[in-house]
């Protein structure tokens, strides 16, 4: 960082001097501060990324056990031992539906929007309101099924959880789906259709399938986020202690409502079942995101 | 499990609730109200028969105060009535009676009266009296082992109106102790609690004019202090933060480990939190046709002024039959056996005078 | 497809092949009605909850709003629901989020588009994968239990060392612990720069190679290339992309809610604890009833409101300018 000798000129040779030395001191300076301030902003988002990786590994490999894993949670925050079964049991079955309702509704409405609607008014105040929707707020999202659903049916559930998730992930799937089915060349619906295939056949049999992989990768993003969502969860599914596999019926939990119920005790006992739930968590989010990514990158359409 | 072996249990279920409605059926039929002779009959060692029929699941939510107590109860009553599944979600007293209302939970629990506001109707329900216990003034100031505090003083503490702990307000109350300059922290509970109503409810008993927040499940608290989620979160701050003082129960604060302050009773004694004092405190007080009583600021010399009641609502009648024998079978559980589990976690059990009204009111539960 | 070998004709087989014109119809219903359903999903948050926060909105008016008291249970009177303490903390969070995050991801987006040896590149991409993998709530968790008591010594030597400057003073106030609003930036940093970042870069790569090679061939150093041609050119993306960073920052509740603070609170002083309208939700609806849950209801469309704004204009900004880029290139 120290500046050296000013560069004098060695402009004495004629043409103008295009070497490094021949630049002003506050040039070089100005140059290196930016190189040096960019590689520290790199340093400074590994940082907090290797101290969460670290804390939530160790605090949380500390609890880890099969018996963590397939334990009842203790009704007593104070109690020792125990597990998340319950909240793992949840995140699954909850996450998974969410994924169900979601995905298919997603990738219809991207079809609609590539394939049909395209550049038209409609499709595109569709489109500027699903960016939009992701911007929504989670915790808005759970007030809003909270009233629309929960009050509606008499009781809070585990479905009443996924409808929020479902919510959440539906206008990211949209729009991860629709830059997917962007990417499919022309040519194959031409020839398709040029085949005599009808549209929808078109689009079922050959437009689908060629971005398919694209959709998947992006579509296990959407659920993977939606996994590690919480405050919806907190407000429209209640809580259980043990494993309940009906989504209709019964209260329900998942991990991150778990983690977000102990973070706040101040016993040891219900803070380490917090660092685990958080290990278990972060396993089930990365799992979806390296899947994804490996679909993605394995099976991707090669770029235009 | 194996799959026929459930396949068993849910038609096992299936069956013993068609009896369970069919039995109750018949003894209201029958017996009348004379059935309340029998079922009053099994208490203390009663706990044989009765349980092990029943089955089913009982959703429950509200008050966080005695969270640790009724988890205790439906532990051990797991062990009476394996059949049934009695979930009790801590989510403070508001959600219960809202949720209670709704018709989302079978019971409640609540530290506070039903409001007209809590969209609970006001016949449809009754009071359960099932614990007490003392809301502590836990602090944590290093190099302070003993405290004691006057309602006056506790009332400027939490309206900040005394910034430090070397106040002379504070000195007036501990006469020989040395304080530190250590700013006051206050913590207090970020979500709406009957703790807070209990706890402010005595400082508008006891401080009179000094305190000028009012009282209720929230108040509004000044800009500097701290909130947390529920008792335990309030504990925590303290833990975690030198100068801090903040109201949990007995229960979370002996099992966090916490100091708390000896407080002047209306007698003009100076009582730390125990269960003794609580239960001086419940017969100081006077109980109400509906079950409802306020021991806040009672009086007698070793009575602990800062002691809070909690009821379970229940529907007055249930439309199932079968749900409502339920809940009877539960409350008379935690009222009966369930009551000697309370001093174990540091809650204090109910006077046996306020048990018998508490289980003749269960008794008068319809299905 | 059956017909199609029954049928002699071929025309009408190359008509007929995958089904009638009906199905296409039902087909293009179908997607247009999913499609909708954002719309309509939009439209039912909007209408439920305004619906169901009236009586708020009824009984405050514009108080609702600008007045700073949050008072269910008052002494005397009415109760009160003023959501501008709240709405304060949900900006001074928000927005020292962004002071840090800002700066950080475009440095990585910059790093990644500009810098990187090719080795360094995968590396660095999969930090911020990793990083917008990481559930918030267990930034929360990881924030009350780990960051906020470490913090404290930090802070407490910033308000010892500038307490007494005369402005500086005032944000670096006394310290009480370590739930406050900067701690509740700082987590909120880690949790926007990755959208930031991401974006930026998109932006950043769309920069003409042209612009760039021109402004090496004329003698600039690297900074000078990403000053001179870089940053004018993605200017608008950049923005867009902060406001979307903000939208995220504004909207996030369950970290925040854990290491805020929980008070009502407006004050300058950045190590105070305070409140957010999301956290506040979170924390207080289970608790309330009547009135009291419809003003817990009126936060959340205020910050509906608040959030569709800043991402409508981001998203407009982000398209204008990459039409804009599009067009130079």
């Amino acid at each position: 960082m120290t500046v050296t000798a000013p560069p004098t000129t060695r402009a004495g040779a004629g043409g103008p001097d295009l070497t490094r030395a021949a630049l002003s001191g506050r040039r070089r300076f100005s140059n290196h501060l930016a190189t040096v301030a960019i590689w520290a902003a790199v340093g400074l988002a590994v940082v907090p990324l290797a101290l969460v990786t670290y804390t939530v590994i160790v605090k949380g490999a500390g609890v880890m056990s099969l018996d963590f894993l397939t334990s009842d949670i203790p009704n007593s925050y104070r109690r020792e031992g125990g597990g998340m079964a319950p909240a793992i049991v949840g995140t699954l079955l909850i996450t998974g539906m969410a994924a169900l309702m979601a995905i298919p509704l997603g990738v219809f409405g991207a079809i609609y929007l590539n394939e049909y609607g395209k550049q038209s008014p409609l499709a595109r105040l569709i489109r500027l309101m699903a960016d939009v929707m992701t911007g929504v707020p989670s915790i808005v999202m759970g007030v809003f099924i909270y009233l629309a659903w929960v009050l509606f049916v008499g009781q809070q559930t585990g479905f009443a959880g996924a409808l929020a998730l479902a919510c959440l992930m539906l206008p990211v799937v949209i729009r991860s789906s629709e830059e997917m089915l962007r990417l499919v060349p022309d040519e194959l619906r031409q020839a398709s259709m040029a085949l005599g295939a009808r549209k929808w056949k078109t689009t079922l049999t050959v437009v689908l399938p060629a971005a398919i992989s694209g959709i998947t990768s992006g579509s296990l993003l959407a659920v993977a986020r939606a996994a590690g969502e919480t405050a919806p969860i907190v407000i429209v599914t209640g809580i259980v202690f043990a494993p309940n596999s009906n989504l209709f019926d019964g209260f329900n939990t998942a991990l991150p409502a778990q983690i977000f119920r102990n973070a706040s005790q101040p016993f040891e006992a219900a803070q380490d079942r917090a660092w685990g739930a958080a290990l278990t968590l972060i396993v089930i989010v990365l799992g979806f995101t390296i899947i994804a990514r490996l679909i993605a990158s394995r099976f991707a359409i090669k770029e235009r | 499990m194996h799959p026929d072996r459930e396949a068993y249990l849910v038609n096992r279920n299936v069956l013993s609730r068609r009896v369970l409605v069919g039995v109750a059926l018949a003894a209201l039929a029958l017996t009348g109200c004379g059935s309340n002779d029998n079922s009053t009959e099994p208490g203390g060692s009663g706990s044989d028969s009765g349980y092990a029929s029943l089955s089913g699941e009982l959703k429950a939510s509200g008050a966080s105060f005695p969270d640790a107590y009724y988890q205790e109860v439906i532990e051990a009553f797991k062990g009476e009535a394996s059949n049934v599944t009695v979930t009790y979600n801590a989510t403070g007293s508001g959600t219960g009676k809202k949720q209670f209302g709704e018709g989302l939970v079978d019971f409640a629990g609540t530290d506070s009266l039903v409001k007209d506001t809590d969209g609970v109707a006001a016949d449809s329900f009754l009071y359960v009296p099932t614990v007490a216990a003392p809301i502590t003034v836990s602090y944590n100031v290093q190099g302070v082992d003993k405290l004691q505090l006057s309602p006056e003083t506790l009332a400027k503490i939490f309206q900040t109106d005394i910034k430090t702990w070397d106040d002379a307000a504070i000195k007036a109350d501990n006469p020989g102790v040395e304080l530190p300059s250590t700013p006051i922290v206050v913590a207090h509970r970020s979500d709406g609690s009957g703790t807070t109503n209990n706890f402010t409810k005595y400082l508008t008993a006891a401080a009179g004019d000094a305190w000028k927040l009012g009282s209720g499940d929230t108040v509004a608290w000044p800009a500097s202090t701290q909130g947390g989620e529920k008792n335990t979160g309030v504990a925590q701050i303290i833990k975690q933060t030198n100068g801090a003082v903040g109201y949990v129960d007995l229960s979370d604060a002996k099992a966090t480990q916490l100091k708390f302050a000896a407080i002047k009773n209306k007698d003009g004694q100076f009582v730390e939190p125990s269960l003794e004092g609580t239960t001086a405190g419940l017969e100081g007080a006077t109980i109400e046709a509906d079950l409802s009583y306020n021991p806040l600021n009672a009086a007698g010399a070793s009575s602990y002024p800062i002691t809070a009641p909690t009821f379970i609502i229940v529907k007055a009648k249930y439309d199932d039959a079968a749900k409502a024998e339920l809940v009877k079978g539960f409350l008379k559980y935690l009222l009966n056996d369930g009551q000697d589990l309370a001093k174990e976690i540091d809650f204090a059990p109910l006077p046996a005078s306020l048990k018998e009204k508490a289980l003749a009111q269960v008794d008068k539960i319809q299905g | 497809m059956t017909l199609t070998t029954k049928s002699p004709d071929s025309r009408s087989t190359l008509a007929q092949r995958g089904g009638s014109a009906l199905g296409d119809r039902v087909f293009s219903w179908w997607t247009l009605g999913t499609g909708l359903l954002v719309l309509a999903v939009l439209g039912l948050i909007l209408i439920t909850t305004v619906r169901e926060a009236w009586p708020a909105f009824d009984a405050m008016g514009l108080r609702f709003i600008t007045e700073r008291i949050w008072d269910p249970n008052p002494a005397t009177g009415d109760a009160i629901f003023g959501a501008l303490s709240f709405a304060y903390g949900t900006a001074l969070s928000s927005l020292i989020a962004l002071l840090f995050a800002v700066p950080v991801s475009i440095g990585i987006a910059l790093f990644l588009t500009e810098l990187a040896p090719r080795r360094l590149r995968g590396p660095a991409v999969t930090v911020i994968d990793l990083l917008a993998a990481v559930p918030s709530v267990v930034f929360g968790l990881w924030g009350i239990l780990v960051v906020a008591p470490a913090l404290v010594p930090v802070y407490q030597w910033f308000h010892d060392v500038l307490g007494g400057v005369p402005v500086l003073g005032n944000l670096f106030g006394p310290v009480s612990s370590g739930r406050n609003f900067m701690t509740a930036g700082i987590i909120l940093a880690i949790m926007v720069t990755p959208i930031i970042t991401s974006i930026s870069r998109e932006v950043f790569s769309t920069v003409p190679r042209a612009d760039k090679d021109a402004a090496l061939a004329l003698g600039a150093t690297r900074w000078e290339m990403i000053r001179g041609a870089v940053f004018p050119h993605s200017f608008g993306g950049i923005v867009g992309a902060v406001m979307l960073g903000l939208g995220r920052a504004m909207g996030e509740t369950i970290a925040v809610a854990l290491v805020i603070g929980g008070s009502t609170n407006i004050t300058a002083n950045l190590f105070a604890p305070g409140n957010s309208m999301a956290a506040v939700i979170v924390q207080q609806f289970g608790e309330s009833t009547g009135t009291y849950t419809a003003a817990l209801i009126g936060l959340g469309v205020v910050l509906f409101a608040m959030t569709v704004l800043i991402n409508v204009l981001a998203q407009v900004i982000v398209r204008r300018a990459e039409a804009r880029m599009k067009g130079s290139r």
